[in-house]
């Protein structure tokens, strides 16, 4: 017997970076913006997804992908909205992979779609390790998490792009302080822009809504350039 | 919980590898994991050991190894994370969020860029071969 070191250096990680690589290629090539929605169980990401599409479906063309345990509850809401949906069942996964949104972007008429809304697992963990490809990472929290489920997620507020605290008008009546969820966010990502909505306040959801659409502007004007 | 289906990619990456060298067992396999990834040593050294039974890496040990955070500042300033630091301010904290808040540029204090700590590599493996290959 003789014992041997084989080196490899193979990161896990990186082989999902590269599908990710990938998928953001073909996105740029067909001048599609794509926002990866994560965020926690019951925070309201479908809620506002719905939001979004129902105010920006008219003005662009607009595709969702539904990533959850079973997918096809929340795909059933998207389609009711008359968007193409995929969705996306992860099985016993708690988080979409760059290899799952390949196989869906496959299924996905891309020379026909200006913005792709990708709902991920409901999950403030394992999305974080695993880019999609997005142009966007948003995250939403509502206030019945608690005030402090911030800093017991501190990656994926850390790595978002935009944060969202959703149901603030119930803060009152869960006892939380949706001030003291946002100074927690920007104490982990000072740069990061904290956007505060209910469902019930219509400016709020418009907030959420024109910064989909700023995005997807800016990149429409960059792939003009 | 997804160190399931790490360990499911780490066993198929091993075994290639360790059948590539024509490998009898695998003795060790040597693991780089960020301090900032979202993966449990233990948990995946079990959910491995699940996978891996009856295959040539059934009585692989996993030796990991932790790696701190790394930044990248504008103001040039580049490095790890100091260690030394985490865990001694007393606060009720997770050690995750000791790290993070650890993540500011050391020389003008912003918030520096994360460039290492996220990884989980596939360092190395030992294995056991016939004396003559």
């Amino acid at each position: 017997m003789l014992m041997h070191v084989i080196h490899m250096g193979h990161d896990v990680f990186k082989a999902n970076d590269k599908i990710a690589e990938k998928n953001r290629k073909a996105l740029d090539k067909h001048g599609v913006f794509s926002v990866n929605v994560m965020g926690a169980i019951g925070s309201g990401k479908t809620t506002l997804i719905e939001e979004a599409v129902r105010h920006l479906k008219e003005k662009y063309r607009t595709a969702v992908i539904a990533g959850d345990v079973i997918a096809e509850m929340d795909a059933s809401r998207f389609r009711k909205l008359g968007v193409p949906t995929i969705p996306v069942n992860t099985g016993k996964e708690c988080h979409l992979d760059a290899k799952l949104v390949e196989k869906a972007l496959d299924e996905i008429d891309l020379e026909n779609t200006d913005l792709l809304i990708i709902e991920n697992v409901g999950n403030l963990i394992c999305p974080v390790d695993f880019k999609l490809g997005e142009h966007l990472r948003a995250v939403v929290v509502s206030v019945t998490e608690g005030d402090d489920i911030i800093l017991k997620h501190p990656m994926i507020f850390k790595t978002a792009e935009l944060a969202v605290i959703n149901k603030v008008d119930i803060a009152h009546a869960v006892d939380v302080d949706a001030e003291k969820m946002r100074d927690d966010i920007l104490s982990l990502n000072p740069d990061v822009p904290v956007i505060l909505t209910s469902k019930h306040d219509w400016d709020s959801l418009e907030t959420w809504i024109s910064f989909i659409e700023l995005g997807l502007r800016r990149a429409q004007e960059a792939q003009r350039n | 919980m997804h160190e399931y289906s790490i360990a499911c990619e780490i066993f198929e990456q091993v075994i290639a590898t360790a059948e590539a060298h024509e490998a009898l067992e695998v003795r060790h396999i040597i693991l780089e994991m960020g301090r900032l990834a979202h993966t449990n040593p233990d948990q995946l050294s079990f959910c491995f050991k699940a996978i891996a039974e009856g295959s040539i890496a059934e009585n692989a040990e996993f030796v990991v190894e932790m790696i701190p955070p790394s930044l990248e500042c504008e103001c040039g300033y580049t490095g790890t994370v100091d260690e030394t630091q985490i865990g001694k301010d007393g606060e009720l904290r997770s050690e995750l969020l000791e790290y993070i808040a650890a993540l500011e540029c050391p020389v003008c204090g912003r918030n520096a860029r994360i460039t290492g700590g996220r990884e989980l590599i596939i360092k190395s493996i030992d294995i056991e071969t016939e004396v003559e290959k």
